[in-house]
């Protein structure tokens, strides 16, 4: 598989084969509050439910919401023992659970479908007929 | 693509063409766009604006790789086919999907640098510009995110402290996430930042909160309906110094009592009635959640 789909598998595959789910990403992440039952479980098993998340895995309730309060804050990154990039991981994860693979969403999607729409709206309000035309 | 920090050293001959990446939701902050493009020009780049919905990164097609995958190419592909060599990037979002998802999988035939960079590594161009002290307490808001990818926090503070007049305060404060709309989508997060961005301000005695990032911007604003603090952008900041005009036309329909009065007919008519009434006054009225 090419293309985005294939990039998200590959880089999915070669990070989790490299994580040891110690936990060191939940430990300094500061969403963890927003994320139902991660404060309260172990950082490890979160940690490995993430990575089961990358295997194609169903993760676990506290993993999938950790992965959805993820906003990449990347602080992840250097509390990384193994040097790996935490934080491209959780987007990896990100974009799994949300069904980027076509499967099915295992966390909530929330998805504009006025995205562009209102984008275009407020450039007829803040740029002139030739800027837009030029620079939309 | 890696920063080439000698491509970003001031040209002292022709302005070196490029293009100005200003993202998606930056088109409610039309005199940022304008003044950013005057600065970069000051400091020797010919950055012509482009984005909108037609140079997407992808990123609102997260759900599927395919229809994320075909937004983001089509963006690159035009952009190899202007020519010029670099893309000067405003939003994180974009800057960090050109790195992890874009550029892998469609060759881009550019390099990619943030704004802050540009203006920082060319700022001996932007100092003399400088010249209207601007007289306030500012707070700089920062985020947790990004910054490890481009030191923003650090180069916006530099840039910040070229102005006359401008006193800078210094608090360890970081936001969680990239930036604010990130925190928008986690009940709660919001909220919680926004309270701690206060008392930040409280703490040192500032008056100005001065914002990276657009969807900050757009999210802190309304802060000055409430507390009396003055709400700004680093553009606004150094375009005042410079003399650049860029009068803040979101805050000003953001926090007036009635936005459509304060925007007149004319202004409604061209965002057209029916997108106005449905996408954009909903936005304005939305009561500030601090």
């Amino acid at each position: 598989m090419s293309g985005l789909a294939g990039h998200i598998r590959t880089e999915s595959a070669r990070l989790a084969a490299l994580c040891t789910a110690c936990g060191g990403c939940v430990t300094a992440c500061p969403m963890t509050p927003y994320a139902a039952g991660v404060d309260a479980a172990e950082p490890g098993t979160v940690a490995a439910g993430m990575r089961d998340v990358l295997r194609d895995g169903p993760g676990s309730p506290a993993a999938l919401a950790w992965i959805a309060a993820c906003t990449r804050s990347g602080i992840c990154t250097p509390a990384c023992p193994e040097g790996l990039d935490a934080a491209f991981m959780l987007r990896l994860a990100q974009w799994r659970a949300k069904g980027a693979l076509g499967t099915a969403p295992l966390i909530p999607v929330k998805e504009d479908t006025q995205y562009s729409p209102k984008v275009k709206a407020f450039a007829r309000l803040t740029l002139t007929e030739e800027e837009q035309a030029r620079w939309l | 693509m890696a920063v080439n920090p000698e491509s970003m050293a001031p040209d002292q001959g022709q302005a070196e063409p490029a293009i100005f990446w200003y993202g998606c939701n930056m088109t409610r902050h039309g005199e940022v766009i304008r003044a950013t493009t005057r600065l970069l020009e000051a400091v020797g780049m010919a950055a012509e604006p482009t984005g909108g919905p037609a140079s997407c990164c992808g990123s609102p097609k997260d759900a599927s790789a395919r229809i994320n995958e075909g937004m983001a190419r089509r963006t690159i592909e035009a952009f190899n086919a202007t020519g010029r060599g670099k893309v000067v990037t405003w939003c994180p979002s974009c800057h960090m999907n050109m790195q992890d998802s874009m550029a892998p999988v469609t060759t881009p035939a550019f390099e990619t640098v943030h704004v802050t960079e540009v203006l920082h590594a060319r700022r001996d161009r932007l100092r003399p510009l400088l010249t209207r002290p601007v007289p306030a307490r500012v707070l700089l808001h920062g985020h947790l995110g990004f910054n490890g990818r481009v030191p923003v926090n650090g180069l916006v503070a530099d840039l910040l402290r070229l102005i006359p007049g401008l006193t800078l305060l210094d608090e360890p404060y970081r936001a969680p996430g990239h930036m604010c709309s990130s925190l928008a989508g986690v009940p709660g997060a919001l909220a919680d930042a926004q309270r701690a961005t206060l008392a930040s301000m409280a703490a040192v005695g500032a008056d100005t909160l001065c914002t990276i990032f657009h969807s900050c911007h757009r999210e802190m604003v309304g802060l000055e309906q409430n507390h009396p603090v003055t709400v700004v952008n680093w553009i606004h900041l150094l375009a005042a110094s410079a003399g650049i005009a860029a009068e803040d036309g979101y805050k000003a329909m953001r926090n007036a009592a009635d936005p459509r009065a304060a925007l007149g007919e004319a202004a409604v008519a061209a965002a057209g009635e029916l997108p106005f009434a449905r996408l954009i006054e909903p936005e304005l009225r939305k009561a500030p959640i601090v």
